[in-house]
């Protein structure tokens, strides 16, 4: 890893304008924040005993849309409060266009940070919330006043601004807390599970404004989720967690279709892949109670993997088993079998009758088999079409 | 009640002669077993029975001015002769006059008893001041002032250091033998009324002052102090009284004499004289018997046994013949010394002037005050005391008032009744709720509502020597043009009232600061041990107010408090804390802050917690220090919770008495008074001047009242 950090010469209290090759295009906005990239190099951060972080080494683009996900516990929350300087690192450091921030307090970073709870003061109106940041820094208050009332038309808060938080829907606490971040005009925007207190119609909703601000914007975003939709549709890239550990990170895509290991194959997708132990046998896999032709140059022991959208309930297949449950979304559905391998989720249409209890046969579609070690680690082998 | 006192009368009637005899005192030690010796000495003599009952002193007074009007008290009883004019007008004692032999007593104590021209009891023991000398350092009485000043000059040794003299020379008792001695009369011939601007009474402090300039004499002297300096041999001479015998070594060498003669006037010095005094009740059934016993009491073996065990100074002229007594270098030399002595004045008027003369004296010691101007001091300060009693008010427009007022507040309800409805319709349960409520109804009545009501009224009264008279309002009038004194003198109410302000000002500012600044360190997680600093930090809180008060008083002593000892040992001068408005403020800001700021501390550290910690981190973000963080989010979502307990610290320290009153207890010359503790001196130490401190309590009630009405309103918008 090269040494990237310069000195902390750089002005940090003074509007910095960076531009860059490659920088989204302003759409309709006056002003353009700045974009600059991150980069995390082997951080490390436990709570006393328990290791959070385990070293995560991560580049991220200007411009760019990073999503991570992972499961609850695994260390996301902890890794933005890293970035944005509300924990020190144990080990690793934290550049941002190549200057070291680590040693820096949040309030030198020049980052924005939504918190999961908003965190909105409740003893200030709509407005002071939106202009706290900029009277901190010393921005000319009619400066303010115009930053202010353009982040607020952006996130139709406009009519709110003399509300205090405590008289606003969770949606408009939401936008105000993203409307705090985007005023200020940081380098860098930092969500934490931003939507998981919305109901799923303003989940939606603001999804779609994310999106469009991300786009407005043009700015660097890092976005904590645990909602695969919101990882898949939001994104440029997405980073996969587990235990601290970096498993994956890549378009959100080629996470799907080619997954680098067992956890973010199961991790991503619903349902999630079916995994079976398998063996090389000829030009088959053979496993407990299958055999299945597949291509792939691997050889011995091997994880078996197969998403459900590519396994068909059909009158003939290589796996057999019993239905256990069925969840029908109206025509076709998926159907969970139990096979004599293990549980088994396919898709069903209505060609064929499925019923719970019924034994019925799971046949491939194609060319759709990812082979990985027989411990999961190492993704081995990936349908030819999605390479 | 009265079937009960019939019932008593009869048995007392039946038994007439066999009923014993009861005798009340207040004695302790020595002085009780002579008591209980002499009674049955008496008894085997007579054959009387006489049951004894000994009175703690505190009560004794009050105990026998209510038992004895209803025939509860007892038939003799012993008493200091200064209460004889209240007992004689509460007709609490008969006249010994025609029975008492005034030749056989010291002449001035029997003229202690006399009032209104009859006698009252017979006179037992005295108390006086005389001069201690230690011998081995003043081998000759003085007899003069100049042969005084001489041995003063001889034995006073800086460098010791040692003093020439030791006395309370603060206390009006101790000093009175010099007003005497300088020909001053402390009342007025023919109207009986005090005077202090004299030029008697001018020599007489001047006097004293120049013996405290010269170094003669220690500054601030307490009774402690004497007896240490005495004992030390730190102090050549004494002035005290018999009780002083009792705190001296048995290693100092020391003799009784009396006070040295006024070189300038020929006039001795001529302290108090106190009696004590068997004094017959004026109920008594067997007023024979009782007057025989109270005279028994007086005079030969009684005397002896009061001489010893008792080791008091007897009234009794014979008892100096006795060879015991002229054994005894203590006891005979007090017979010289009485005489001179002025009996303690019994008047109502007497009453009058202590606290008038503390002020000259210790503005005069503390050298604020001129000795020649201070007689025009205490003369202000005794007539503000001593009001003129306000005119009759004629009672009809008051009540008229009043009833208009009643009647435009029951309009004034009426119409802002709620809609027309019968009130059993909107209230079906009324009649089980004002059962429920009724308990708590009838206490609030008995206890807030007739309380308030009655002080209110009081203070459109006069009170003296418990008669009240109507005098409208003219105890408001007086007090609020402060009507006597200056505006800007410590008695008056706005100077009073600006003192209160800045004192609730300046201990809440403390207490809020120290208490949110404390909270904010106990509330860090970072700091060890934080249980242990909480619960220490809470102590003061827990500590009865007026056991730190006591503590604090003594820290702030000139000589041997904590404080100044502390500062000594810094190299930094002593500060005579109560001798200054500054200094005494401070120390009762100190002492209160001392106990107020837990208060404050457990409040914000409670509202500290409320406070969601992600606030602080998104401000962090948005770029806020430390500081900014405490003003911009800290404060402002503090104030809601502080913002009720800093109106409520103000109500409480507006009324702190307990640490005004025993902290600086007023001083200097009452500056440091505040309106509580003021209304409290007008009400029981000057003069019993109800009416006038209930007017006091009425003005500090509206200051108050107005006081949270201006916060509620500038809360209102807040909590709506
Ligand atoms: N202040 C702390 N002290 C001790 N342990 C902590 C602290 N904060 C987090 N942890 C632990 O660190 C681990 C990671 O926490 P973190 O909040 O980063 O998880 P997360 O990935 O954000 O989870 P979620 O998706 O549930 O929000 C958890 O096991 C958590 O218990
Ligand atoms: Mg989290």
């Amino acid at each position: 890893m090269t040494v990237l950090a310069t000195p902390s010469a750089v002005n940090r209290g003074l509007e910095r304008r960076v531009r860059r090759k490659g920088t989204p295009a302003e759409t309709g906005s006056c002003t353009l924040p700045r974009v600059s990239g991150l980069r995390l190099v082997g951080i490390k951060k436990s709570y006393g005993d328990n290791p959070v972080v385990k070293g995560v080494d991560l580049d991220v683009a200007p411009g760019e849309f990073l999503v991570m996900v992972g499961p609850s516990g695994c260390g996301k929350t902890t890794l933005l409060r890293v970035i944005a300087g509300l924990e020190q690192v144990d080990a690793g450091q934290v550049l941002m266009d190549g200057q070291d921030l680590t040693p820096l307090p949040p309030r030198d970073r020049d980052v924005g940070m939504v918190f999961q709870s908003y965190a909105l003061y409740p003893h200030m109106s709509v407005k002071q919330n939106l202009a706290f940041g900029l009277e901190l820094r010393q921005v000319p208050p009619a400066e303010i006043d115009a930053r202010v009332a353009e982040a607020a038309k952006m996130l139709e808060l406009s009519h709110l601004l003399d509300r205090k938080p405590k008289a606003l829907s969770g949606g408009q606490r939401q936008r105000v807390a993203m409307g705090r971040v985007i005023v200020r005009r940081p380098r860098l925007f930092l969500f934490d599970e931003p939507l998981s207190n919305l109901d799923t119609a303003l989940r939606v909703q603001m999804r779609g404004e994310l999106a469009r601000l991300h786009r407005q914007l043009g700015v660097t975003m890092i976005y904590v989720t645990h909602d695969q939709v919101e990882a898949m549709t939001l994104a440029t890239r997405v980073a996969v967690f587990n235990k601290g550990v970096l498993q994956q990170v890549g378009p959100p895509l080629e996470l799907y279709h080619r997954p680098a290991n067992t956890f973010v194959a199961t991790f991503l997708g619903s349902p999630s892949m079916n995994l079976f132990e398998a063996r090389r046998d000829g030009s088959r896999f053979v496993g407990q109670g299958f055999a299945l032709e597949a291509r792939g140059e691997v050889t011995g022991e091997v994880k078996l993997g197969l998403r459900p959208q590519d396994l068909s309930v059909a009158a003939d297949g290589p796996f057999s088993g019993e239905v256990e449950a069925v969840e029908r979304l109206g025509f076709d559905g998926y159907a969970f079998l139990k096979t004599a391998a293990g549980p088994l989720a396919a898709r069903f249409d209505g060609s064929v009758p499925v019923d719970v209890g019924q034994q019925v046969k799971v046949k491939p579609l194609g060319d759709v088999v990812h082979l990985f070690s027989a411990d999961g680690a190492k993704a081995l082998w990936h349908p030819e079409a999605r390479r | 009640m009265t079937r009960l006192s019939v019932l008593a009368l009869l048995m007392a009637t039946d038994g007439l002669a066999a009923e014993p005899l009861k005798l009340w005192h207040a004695y302790r030690g020595g002085e009780e077993q002579a008591i209980e010796a002499a009674v049955k000495r008496y008894t085997d003599k007579t054959g009387v029975q006489v049951e004894l009952l000994s009175v703690p002193y505190d009560a004794f007074s009050s105990k026998l001015t209510s038992a004895i009007p209803h025939d509860a008290g007892p038939d003799v009883f012993i008493f200091a002769h200064e209460r004889l004019r209240q007992f004689h007008r509460l007709k609490v004692i008969a006249p010994s006059t025609g029975r008492l032999d005034r030749s056989k007593y010291i002449k001035s104590t029997v003229d202690a008893l006399e009032v209104d021209g009859e006698l009252y009891g017979y006179p037992l023991s005295l108390k006086t001041l005389a001069l201690f000398l230690n011998t081995e350092l003043v081998p000759d009485a003085p007899t003069t002032t100049d042969d005084w000043l001489k041995a003063l000059e001889r034995t006073t040794d800086p460098s010791k250091p040692r003093f020439g003299l030791a006395y309370a020379a603060g206390d009006f008792y101790l000093h009175a033998p010099f007003v005497f001695g300088f020909g001053a009369k402390l009342f007025d011939d023919t109207t009986g009324r005090a005077t202090f601007d004299t030029p008697g009474m001018a020599k007489s402090l001047a006097f004293v002052k120049g013996l405290q300039d010269r170094g003669f004499l220690p500054q601030e002297v307490s009774g402690a102090l004497v007896k240490s300096l005495f004992n030390e041999g730190r102090a050549a001479m004494v002035i005290s009284g018999p009780w002083f015998t009792g705190e001296i070594d048995q290693a100092v060498k020391y003799r009784i004499v009396p006070l040295p003669t006024v070189t300038e006037t020929g006039l001795p010095l001529m302290p108090f004289l106190g009696v004590e005094a068997a004094l017959v009740s004026a109920r008594t059934r067997q007023p024979e018997q009782a007057q025989a016993l109270a005279e028994f009491l007086s005079l030969g073996e009684a005397t002896a046994l009061r001489v010893n065990p008792g080791r008091q100074i007897p009234a009794e002229l014979a008892a100096y013949e006795l060879t015991e007594v002229q054994q005894d270098p203590v006891i005979s030399a007090f017979k010289d010394v009485a005489a001179r002595a002025v009996p303690t004045p019994n008047t109502l008027e007497m009453a009058k002037v202590w606290e008038p003369m503390k002020l000259a004296l210790r503005g005069v010691l503390q050298g604020e005050v001129a000795p020649e101007a201070a007689g025009q001091l205490a003369e202000r300060r005794y007539r503000a005391l001593n009001r003129d009693r306000p005119p009759d008010a004629p009672k009809l427009p008051y009540a008229i008032a009043l009833v208009v007022a009643l009647a435009g507040f029951a309009f004034w309800r009426w119409t802002k009744r709620g809609p027309a409805q019968a009130f059993a319709r909107r209230y079906p349960e009324a009649a089980r709720g004002l059962a429920w409520v009724s308990p708590a109804a009838v206490g609030i009545f008995v206890l807030i509502v007739i309380p308030f009501v009655w002080g209110i009224s009081l203070a459109f009264f006069h009170h003296d020597a418990g008669e009240y008279s109507f005098v409208g309002l003219a105890n408001f009038t007086d007090i609020l043009t402060s009507k006597g004194y200056r505006v800007t003198e410590p008695l008056s109410f706005w100077f009073t009232l600006a003192v209160t302000i800045a004192w609730t000002f300046v201990n809440v500012t403390l207490h809020v600061s120290i208490g949110l600044a404390l909270a904010i360190l106990l509330k860090d997680p970072l700091l060890k041990l934080r249980g242990v600093y909480r619960v220490l930090l809470i102590v003061p809180w827990a500590v009865p107010n007026y056991i730190t008060a006591l503590m604090w008083k003594g820290m702030f002593h000139r000589q041997f408090g904590a404080i100044n000892g502390l500062l000594s040992a810094l190299g930094l001068e002593p500060v005579s804390w109560f001798t200054q408005f500054s200094t005494a403020f401070a120390a009762n800001v100190i002492t209160n802050t001392w106990l107020g700021f837990p208060f404050m501390m457990v409040v914000s550290l409670g509202a500290l917690q409320s406070i969601p910690q992600d606030l602080y981190e998104a401000a962090e973000v948005d770029g806020a220090s430390k500081w900014t963080q405490f003003r911009r989010i800290t404060l402002p979502l503090l104030k809601p919770a502080l913002l009720p307990s800093v109106i409520l610290g103000c109500v409480w320290t507006f009324n702190m008495f307990n640490i005004i009153y025993l902290v600086s207890g007023g001083e200097p010359g009452g500056a440091t008074d505040i309106l509580v503790s003021e209304a409290y001196r007008w009400a029981f130490q000057r003069n019993e001047q109800y009416g006038f401190a209930a007017a006091y309590a009425v003005l500090i009630f509206f200051v108050l009242l107005g006081w949270t009405r201006l916060t509620r309103r500038l809360t209102g918008p807040e909590a709506a």
